[in-house]
């Protein structure tokens, strides 16, 4: 039996569960295929022959891979913190975001772990930063900021992948319920658990989610700390700061914000979903995109009168990250992810669909380039007299990059057609309320 | 003979028809009663007694034992089974245990409140009698149900019934048992 209740949230449980899905979806689809076949060519030549193929040498023994790293898990805790300030504020934004604001985060969380596995150089020994009784009795080093980071991604997987598929629960029970083939309510079924929509379970279950969805919000302040903190532990002069975990912080949330609104009008316009992510969701979501790019503004003056102020070794290293040869890189950073964002100051480009997808990727962008002059500018200038060589990444590098951009766009794009991207249950409970108040 | 029943169910159009049916039961002496819904319904849960507060708790003595056990852990190896000095620092450098012990205070917290709450649940389950009632799968959507379960000491099916259908629901309808 199938359900053809025509209610409210029907149309987003038929997008899910329609039999076609369109040209562009399957061309989409090929494209970020091909660069997930790339992603995995990268990676079995980078396990067979070793990190010698990538550009990173001492002293830039970090390359794309921490860049990477950093901008991947920027964009996941920055989605991250969003989606648990909504629920925490029971804000109305959430029943539009919270279910693909969860999903990006997830996403870019498993494109952000592949990276330092692979960088350890032997990726198949990367269980031994668990502390489990080896024969050798050596147990990891838990004064590292590299152990706390194998914390942190490993427990922001777990406790993400579980919050969202525990909120996905009573819609994959709508798919099951309103699924017209045998096969496909069975494997909606599977997933549905069982639910049966008790007003017990609900209770229940809306605790639960509430309550989890806020421990999520330390949960991203410490991680993004520690990812900050595996620069402000070296005794390098320009990473050694107290300011980088709110850098880190203030730039990832802007960078998550980006991806968010980039994701809900190309969804809005994809999927045709205008009722449930409104002009009035987007137009917020392009004021706080705007907001957290004055505040990533302000950290860069931050960045600026410190090191007016610092030590003079500091002084030099910094600046030389904003004038040196790799000037580029900083300026670039600047003028994507703050001085582009400032278009929203106008309401006609926080409702244009195409000014929400080129600052979502400028922002995005941005982060990137702020990243790498970190990572690279900031190495420049070492207490040695002379660093001698610099930083470019080669080939396989790219190619990997590359190819975790197509896997995330793959999560996406499969997210999109074979589940509910707006919460259905949310949406009935706030028509609901507005109804009766 | 007559098939035994897991209850009686009766569909309503609206939340507040339901909350009205809900009262009216409770009135009449039923307190073995299930009701359905497609999105949570707090003030009807409290009707029915329904009471939350474990999940919270579960949340924090999981937080507790996540939390001593990786600081613990931390401490035993670093400091005592495997002492190792780095440029003089000290052993027991807790600051340094700090950051792990809250992200894997929040791992248990989180994984044992949601993990708890699918065990609190019964879920997942194969089948249940409800799914049994036809048009039921409009739970998920748009239709609200009360059931009055045969466990109920005052429970009586014809009785059941027609108290049901004197509540004007949409359809009342029998709930039979699985086994």
């Amino acid at each position: 039996m199938s359900s053809n209740a025509q209610a409210s949230t029907s149309p987003v449980a038929e997008v899910p569960l329609s039999r076609r899905f369109g040209l562009i979806w399957w061309i989409a689809l090929g494209a970020s295929g091909a660069l997930v076949l790339l992603l995995g060519y990268t990676l079995i030549s980078v396990t067979i022959m070793g990190v010698g193929i990538w550009g990173v040498n001492i002293p830039f023994v970090w390359g794309f891979d921490l860049i990477n790293y950093a901008w991947w898990i920027g964009i996941a805790n920055g989605a991250s913190l969003f989606a648990a300030i909504l629920v925490l504020r029971r804000h109305d934004l959430r029943t539009a975001v919270n279910r693909f604001a969860e999903g990006v985060a997830f996403f870019a969380v498993i494109c952000a772990g592949i990276f330092p596995i692979f960088h350890l150089g032997r990726p198949w020994l990367f269980y031994w930063t668990f502390p489990y009784p080896a024969t050798f009795e050596v147990w990891p080093q838990f004064r590292s900021t590299l152990t706390w980071d194998f914390w942190a991604i490993s427990t922001h997987v777990i406790v993400t992948s579980l919050l969202w598929y525990v909120g996905l629960i009573p819609d994959l029970a709508t798919l099951r319920d309103r699924a017209r083939r045998k096969t496909v309510q069975r494997i909606y079924g599977i997933f549905a658990i069982g639910w049966r929509g008790s007003v017990r379970h609900w209770a229940y279950h809306q605790r639960a989610y509430r309550l989890v969805a806020i421990l999520v919000l330390p949960l991203i302040l410490i991680m993004q700390s520690t990812v900050a903190f595996e620069f402000g532990v070296t005794l390098v002069p320009d990473w050694h700061e107290t300011r980088q975990p709110l850098h880190f912080v203030a730039t990832g949330l802007a960078q998550g914000l980006s991806i968010v609104l980039l994701v809900a009008v190309l969804l809005r316009w994809g999927l045709r979903l205008g009722r449930y992510i409104d002009e009035e969701d987007i137009d917020l979501l392009g004021k706080l995109v705007l907001a957290s790019a004055l505040v990533s503004g302000y950290l860069y003056l931050d960045e600026f009168v410190s090191a007016v102020l610092a030590d003079r070794m500091t002084q030099e290293a910094t600046f030389d990250r904003m004038i040196g040869d790799e000037a580029g890189l900083y300026w670039t950073a600047i003028v994507y992810s703050i001085l582009i964002p400032q278009l929203f100051w106008f309401k006609a480009a926080r409702q244009s669909t195409i000014a929400a997808v080129f600052v979502g990727f400028s922002i995005g962008v941005g982060i990137w380039f702020d990243r790498f002059s970190i990572i690279v500018g900031g190495l420049q200038t070492d207490y040695l007299p002379s660093v001698g060589r610099t930083y470019s990444p080669t080939l396989p590098e790219t190619g990997l990059f590359l190819g975790t951009v197509g896997l995330f766009a793959a999560f996406l794009l499969l997210f999109a057609r074979f589940l509910p991207v707006v919460s259905m249950f949310e949406t009935r409970h706030d028509e609901h309320e507005e109804e009766t108040s | 003979m007559t098939q035994r029943l897991h209850g009686i169910m009766a569909e309503f159009k609206t939340p507040e028809a339901l909350m009205e049916a809900v009262k009216a039961a409770k009135r009449s002496g039923f307190t073995k009663l299930d009701a359905f819904s497609p999105f949570p319904l707090a003030d009807l849960a409290k009707e029915l007694g329904v009471r939350t507060t474990v999940i919270p708790w579960i949340a924090l003595v999981a937080a507790l034992i996540g939390a001593g056990l990786q600081y613990g852990a931390q401490y035993w190896m670093n400091v005592v089974d495997y002492p190792l000095n780095v440029g003089g620092r000290p052993l027991d450098s807790w600051p340094a245990f700090i950051p792990a012990t809250l992200i894997v205070a929040i791992l248990w917290a989180g994984a044992a409140t949601l993990l708890g709450l699918l065990l609190i649940l019964r879920l997942p389950r194969l089948h249940h009698p409800v799914f049994a009632v036809p048009g039921f799968e409009r739970a998920s959507e748009d239709r609200f149900y009360l059931c009055i379960l045969s466990v109920d000491p005052l429970f009586e099916a014809e009785a059941a019934r027609s108290f049901l259908e004197a509540l004007t629901p949409q359809a009342v309808r029998e709930v039979p048992a699985c086994d």
